[in-house]
């Protein structure tokens, strides 16, 4: 009996250790194994896409030091390996030829960037054709993941050269960025409801004066969009809002007196401009320094950016920036996160984040979320996980507290919360610094607002 | 109807045209002497505007001063330009020029990208903020400064080339190199001067425009674009063309934005130039042959 105890025991154990041995030699690492390559889509010559860069550089870092993306299909860790691909100012014409040579030469995993709905519009096509996941994380146009089928389209009408009928090609694409529509709202919500109430209290305005609006914005795909966007929401919700005045300038436009004097004429509340940081800030301050025009100016989140602060100077003191991540509004932050981020990427960097880089960085933590859930780095796989994804919100505030990309007609878009904040001159740091006004809460969050909205010092209301 | 929105346009434009005829004339000096057509001007004016930009920065100096700073230092970028480059390729095929020009545009952007990084920049100026106005009308300081800045830059040149034996010697050279030589003008210390009293033009055109607007590596582009049509209107090698011709331009253009939008305003500056060089072909001023 003793004897046959012992023989099952030997037998057991040897059966355990050979099962043993047969699954340790499917978990050696593949010899396929090799760094991940995912190309930043960003121009170099913007500040904004230094800051892309920035961020990329510091999430990756963070990614690889903690031991890299687990890829199941090859038993082991690799790394990221970022490949730079500049568009240098991100024009349409610049913007495609990097993108072809990563994709057809680098042969990259993944792209993520983009910055201008124009740029990124030309170069998605190099992405689509060759099936390769783009997280766009700028181009404020929703087309970028409308323009096709799944999205009818996004309105576009038939025979436009916009339109693409590659449904697989378009499912590649993901949009991780407020769309025009997303912060037209925020902006024409906050006039509607916290600047009209004011101008009213203080100036004795009668309660059904609409608000006069004016928009200054640039003459490209960014900029009518946030045009028509703004007025169809100012429309569909019946907001006490007139446009009165629209003025478009070309791209390569660099002074705006003339268009200012037309909007002084108009006698707004309000302007809201539409350009990237250089322009916006020029306006601004040309507004007030030579044209006279003490109102209200409202930019758009794009220029969340070191470099517009500075531009700015005191022209910015008490004026507006929608925004979706605010590293001048703490500490204290009303993310955690962004205490990190900020607190990381100034170590590294010795400046301030902006919000760009913010969505960069982001981006990053969701391929390679999306990598490790895929387990592959098979394109379509990966495609699937990033759909799929549910990570935690990480630097941008979403109405879930989930990263998700939609499927319905806003196709592959998050749901982020947007915000308004109004520049403080601080003498300490000779610059402005922002304090949220708008709105009081996000889910997610809880209280977001940090003071309450003040006319600038010097404000002239439109006419009565 | 003349409104106050129309009359401030039109300072606008006049104001605008300012920092532009300061460019075209120093592109004219150049071609009308050394009939040599430099297409890296407008990068000249760049330079010009981030060497304002570190004097008033690194030295605190007065940014209006800083303005003779960078018209010499750009002066002497435009000697060696002359001595090291386009000497060497004056005289042989147009072609030769064209291209040492066009290959001038990248080195220069690429330069200021490495030395100042691409971070768009403002010059500090001690008028800011301040405006003059008269009843609705107003303009800042700091034009109105650049307006008397360009003409007392220009009423200068006007004495350079009229009472100086060098402007002397470059008139009779840009009227015939052949006849000066032999009259015992040194042709290549004229081109020398010419090249470097263009070049300080721009110098003084890039600081102005640094105390106005905003400046990248890449801003010189556009306003070359604005100089060659502002001295074609003017005609080509005019000095008095080139200055009428900018303030046609920038009222023609600022007038477009007025009533039509910005996006019509390169349309109708270049429709000018078109209405000019149909009625007459060598421009305003211009003179035929050139």
């Amino acid at each position: 009996m003793q004897k046959s105890l012992i023989v099952i025991l030997v037998v057991v154990i040897i059966v355990v250790a050979g099962v043993a041995a047969a699954w340790q030699l499917t978990q050696v690492p593949s010899a396929e194994a090799r760094n991940i390559k995912i190309g930043l889509v960003a121009g170099g010559q913007l500040a904004e896409g230094q800051d892309m860069d920035r961020a990329a550089k510091l999430a990756v870092k963070e990614i690889n030091d903690a031991g890299g993306v687990y890829v199941a299909e090859w038993h082991t860790s690799v790394e990221i390996e970022l490949v730079s691909i500049d568009t240098v100012d991100d024009s349409n014409s610049k913007s495609v030829g990097p993108v072809t040579q990563a994709v057809e030469e680098s042969q990259v995993d993944l792209l993520i960037g983009g910055y201008t709905s124009s740029g990124t519009l030309a170069n998605q096509k190099v992405a689509i054709d060759n099936r390769v996941p783009y997280i766009i994380t700028g181009a404020s146009s929703s087309l970028v993941t409308r323009r096709g089928p799944q999205a009818n389209y996004g309105g576009l009408p038939e025979g436009s050269e916009l339109r693409i009928d590659d449904a697989e090609g378009m499912s590649y694409m993901f949009h991780y960025c407020t769309t025009t529509a997303d912060y037209s709202a925020t902006v024409v919500k906050f006039f509607a409801e916290e600047m009209k109430p004011l101008l009213e209290t203080t100036y004795g305005f009668n309660a059904s004066r609409n608000l006069k609006l004016a928009i200054l914005y640039r003459n490209d795909p960014f900029g009518q969009g946030v045009v028509a966007d703004s007025k169809a929401i100012i429309d569909a919700e019946n907001l006490p809002i007139d446009v009165v005045i629209e003025r478009s300038y070309p791209t390569t436009a660099t002074n705006f007196q003339t268009d200012l004097t037309a909007i002084k004429e108009a006698d707004p509340d309000a302007v809201y401009v539409v350009d990237f940081i250089a322009n916006t800030a020029e306006i601004i301050r040309e507004g007030q320094a030579d044209v006279g025009l003490n109102t209200v100016y409202i930019a758009v989140e794009c220029c969340e950016d070191p470099a517009f602060y500075t531009l700015l100077g005191e022209y910015g003191s008490d004026q507006l920036l929608e925004s979706k991540f605010a590293p001048y509004a703490g500490p204290p932050y009303y993310l955690e996160s962004i205490a990190t981020y900020v607190t990381n990427y100034q170590e590294e960097y010795n400046t301030l984040p902006g919000m760009m880089g913010a969505d960069t960085y982001d981006a990053f933590y969701i391929a390679a979320d999306a990598i490790e859930r895929a387990g592959t780095l098979d394109k379509a796989a990966v495609r699937a996980a990033i759909e799929s994804c549910a990570l935690d919100q990480m630097l941008i505030i979403t109405e879930t507290g989930k990263i998700q990309f939609s499927t319905g007609t806003d196709y592959h878009e998050i749901a982020p919360v947007t915000f308004i904040e109004q520049l403080v001159w601080n003498e300490d740091v000779n610059e402005c610094r922002s304090v949220i006004v708008y709105p009081a809460t996000a889910e997610g969050v809880g209280t977001l607002k940090q003071a309450s909205f003040a006319l600038p010092t010097g404000y002239e209301p439109g006419s009565p | 109807m003349i409104t106050s929105g129309l009359i401030q346009a039109l300072l606008w434009g006049v104001a605008s045209g300012c920092i532009y005829i300061l460019l075209a004339t120093g592109l004219n000096i150049i071609f009308g002497v050394m009939k040599l057509v430099n297409f890296a001007h407008g990068q000249l004016l760049m330079i010009g505007a981030y060497i304002a930009f570190t004097v008033t920065t690194a030295l605190g100096l007065n940014a209006y001063l800083a303005i003779l700073v960078a018209m010499g230092a750009v002066a002497l970028i435009g000697v060696g330009l002359e001595r090291f480059t386009f000497r060497k390729v004056l005289g042989t095929d147009k072609l030769n020029e064209i291209f040492v020009s066009l290959g001038l545009i990248y080195v220069f952007e690429n330069a200021a990208a490495l030395l100042w990084g691409n971070t768009t920049r403002q010059i500090s100026s001690p008028l800011q903020g301040l405006q003059l106005s008269i009843g609705q009308i107003a303009i800042s300081y700091d034009r109105l400064s650049s307006i008397l800045i360009v003409v007392v830059i220009l009423v200068a040149l006007f004495l350079l080339l009229k009472k100086t034996k060098i402007g002397l010697a470059m008139r009779a050279t840009s009227q015939k190199i052949s006849a000066s030589m032999l009259m015992g003008v040194n042709t290549e210390k004229v081109y020398m001067y010419t090249f470097a009293l263009g070049a300080a033009l721009a110098g003084a055109a890039g600081a102005l425009y640094g105390i106005i607007f905003n400046f990248n590596p890449t801003i010189g582009a556009l306003p070359t674009i604005k100089a060659f049509a502002i001295i074609i209107i003017g005609g080509l090698g005019s000095i008095p063309g080139a200055v009428v011709g900018g303030l046609l331009y920038g009222i023609a253009e600022n007038t477009a934005v007025y009533f039509l939008g910005g996006v019509w305003q390169d349309a109708i500056a270049f429709a000018l130039l078109i209405i000019v060089l149909v009625i007459r072909p060598t421009g305003i001023f211009g003179e035929k042959g050139e």
